[in-house]
């Protein structure tokens, strides 16, 4: 076993990591204590920091007497949706912007990188307003169609990041053995590339999920609210309790960080891959 | 085999083909490469281009009751006179310039930290993400309940080590739910700025660090010559996505205050959500959309400019 030596500097800089990282999870620690304290105890003062009296009340009744289920059954047909229909659209894209030789394709990506900067809340006005005028105001598929249009310029952006990696030779032998084009791509390239297209799914999925503006604009019927709609809403009402709001937070944050731990290898490599490369 | 794979690498270049004519097969795929392409192409122009365009038409428009009527350039002026666009666009500004440098001071501290750790750096760097993973509107919604007036816990916990001598309504005051809402954005925000720079820190070779000590040099010495030169690029390249992320957020203000105490942190993407959905002046609101577009803009096109001068000395 080696043996560690810490120098006051290195004690130092764990005294400030561990602060900084209190800071940072302090919220996230808050919002489970109170999801599981009683009602009365949420407005105790001074604040119980760990109570006695946990229990899974809140959850029970924000269930029972919220249509939480329905949110979370929006959220997911809307982002897994959005996911699919995007991740379908990028992985043609990056295979033809990798393999072929195309007129253009440095302006194509050049627009792809300035539509993730487009203000959303710019898009949101037209988008209203043609939703409206075609009836899909209260769809999945006005939703799924917004998600996936700031969704798919990141998937185009990492995916061909990927199919980079994946040797030429390979489209080569298999188009010598007699495959076509599209057999290539859909038998031999696809599955090669699975480890990056489930990267890029749980990504926009997650980035569908944690959305906000686009549901709250084109959705109007409490019944078509996503998650993040649906809880931001019930802020507004008196009648909710704060324990109860927590943990309805708790159940819509869960799903994305567990995803995020099975994401863990590709995290740092897909946040930095499309922010430093151009 | 060398030539089919050149082909392949480098494929259908219009003067490339000669030579080629005999093999069958890869004749007819020049075409292939914009199928593949024009169904993300098609997709992207009607549901990016086209409502786009629509914005710009709409910021040229004025409805009233059933009948919308071009009015040229009557939207911008009405904008660009009216008080609370100004103030909007001095909430922005102070607000981007705040949260951004927050954001690059706090997160270089913490990569500059995490970078000197060995063990437990991969755990490390995923729980101070955590904040930037959770949705904004979950994020928010917890930090309404931190802040909130009367039993909140930063009021017990800032009076308790004697910060305030009362407990405050942190979102009700104008000046101290313009710092609020900074102070949530910082936490969302170092996270992101924390990974880039991270990243940067890792690709300065140890050995210039080793060198300097033995020339005795003090660390504040090799922080300047050393560290920043060396992350000269991911801290512009940093900081202009920041801006460029920072100055058209809006989910944190459309849950914890809607721009409001009296316009205290009515951001321009607030008035404008505030001014089509609110005030039902699409035409107006658009006009604002369009302004603030210009203004990510000229920060975009910096930010491409940016990497790309960076690629190109990269590859030199």
């Amino acid at each position: 076993m080696n043996r560690v030596d810490l120098t006051p500097a290195d004690i130092l800089r764990w005294v400030l990591i561990l602060a900084a990282l209190a800071v940072t999870l302090f919220p996230f620690y808050w919002m489970v204590n109170t999801s599981l304290k009683p009602g009365p105890e949420v407005f105790q003062s001074p604040p119980t920091f760990f109570s006695s009296n946990w229990s899974f009340e809140a959850y029970r009744v924000v269930f029972e007497t919220r249509p939480i289920g329905r949110y979370l059954l929006n959220s997911l047909v809307v982002s897994v949706g959005a996911t699919a229909l995007s991740v379908v659209l990028s992985a043609l894209a990056a295979y033809g912007f990798t393999r072929f030789f195309v007129r253009g394709a440095a302006a194509f990506v050049l627009f792809l990188l300035f539509t993730k900067m487009l203000p959303e809340t710019l898009l949101i006005i037209p988008y209203f307003q043609i939703m409206a005028s075609l009836g899909l105001v209260d769809t999945y598929l006005a939703l799924i169609l917004a998600y996936s249009s700031f969704a798919l310029p990141f998937s185009v952006w990492m995916l061909i990041g990927f199919f980079r990696t994946i040797p030429r030779d390979i489209d080569e032998a298999a188009i010598i053995d007699g495959a076509s084009r599209l057999q290539t791509f859909f038998k031999v390239i696809l599955p090669l590339a699975r480890p990056g297209l489930v990267a890029v799914a749980l990504f926009t999925f997650i980035i569908a999920w944690n959305s906000y503006v686009w549901a709250l604009v084109l959705t109007t019927d409490a019944n078509m609210f996503v998650v993040s709609v649906g809880i931001a809403n019930l802020v507004g009402e008196y009648r909710v309790q704060w324990n109860e709001l927590m943990a309805a937070s708790v159940i819509a944050a869960l799903p994305v960080m567990i995803l995020y731990g099975f994401l863990n290898r590709h995290l740092v490599s897909a946040i930095t891959a499309g922010a430093v490369k151009a | 085999m060398t030539a089919v794979s050149d082909s392949l690498s480098r494929p259908a270049l219009p003067g490339r083909r000669r030579g080629h004519a005999a093999r069958p097969g890869l004749e007819s795929e020049r075409w292939h490469g914009y199928l593949f392409i024009a169904p993300a192409f098609i997709f992207l122009c009607a549901v990016i281009v086209v409502p786009l365009i629509k914005a710009f038409w709409t910021s040229l428009e004025r409805t009233r009751g059933l009948n919308t009527m071009f009015v040229g350039f009557d939207n911008y002026v009405r904008v660009l006179e009216s008080e609370a666009f100004w103030n909007s666009l001095r909430v922005s500004l102070s607000f981007t310039a705040l949260c951004v440098a927050m954001h690059m001071a706090i997160g270089l501290g913490l990569a500059m930290l995490l970078n000197r750790v060995a063990h437990a750096r991969a755990v490390l760097r995923v729980a101070f993400l955590t904040p930037w993973m959770v949705a904004p509107a979950i994020g928010s919604t917890i930090w309404l309940w931190l802040l909130e007036p009367q039993f909140g816990v930063v009021n017990y916990l800032f009076s308790a080590v004697g910060l305030i001598d009362s407990y405050k309504a942190w979102l009700g005051e104008p000046s101290l739910a313009f710092g609020s809402i900074v102070a949530v954005d910082v936490w969302r925000g170092v996270p992101f700025v924390m990974l880039l720079l991270l990243a940067g820190l890792q690709t300065i070779p140890v050995e210039q660090y080793e060198a300097a000590s033995i020339d005795g040099a003090s660390p504040l010495q090799q922080f300047r010559y050393i560290t920043l030169p060396n992350l000269k690029y991911f801290i512009v390249v940093a900081s202009t996505l920041d801006i460029i992320n920072t100055i058209r957020m809006f989910d944190i203000i459309a849950v914890m205050t809607g721009g409001g105490p009296v316009g205290a942190t009515e951001v321009l993407p607030a008035l404008l959500y505030n001014t089509a959905f609110r005030a039902n002046h699409f035409g107006e609101a658009a006009a604002i959309g369009v302004l603030l577009l210009i203004l990510v803009l000229a920060f975009s096109v910096l930010y491409v400019g940016l990497t790309r001068t960076h690629a190109q000395e990269g590859s030199r």
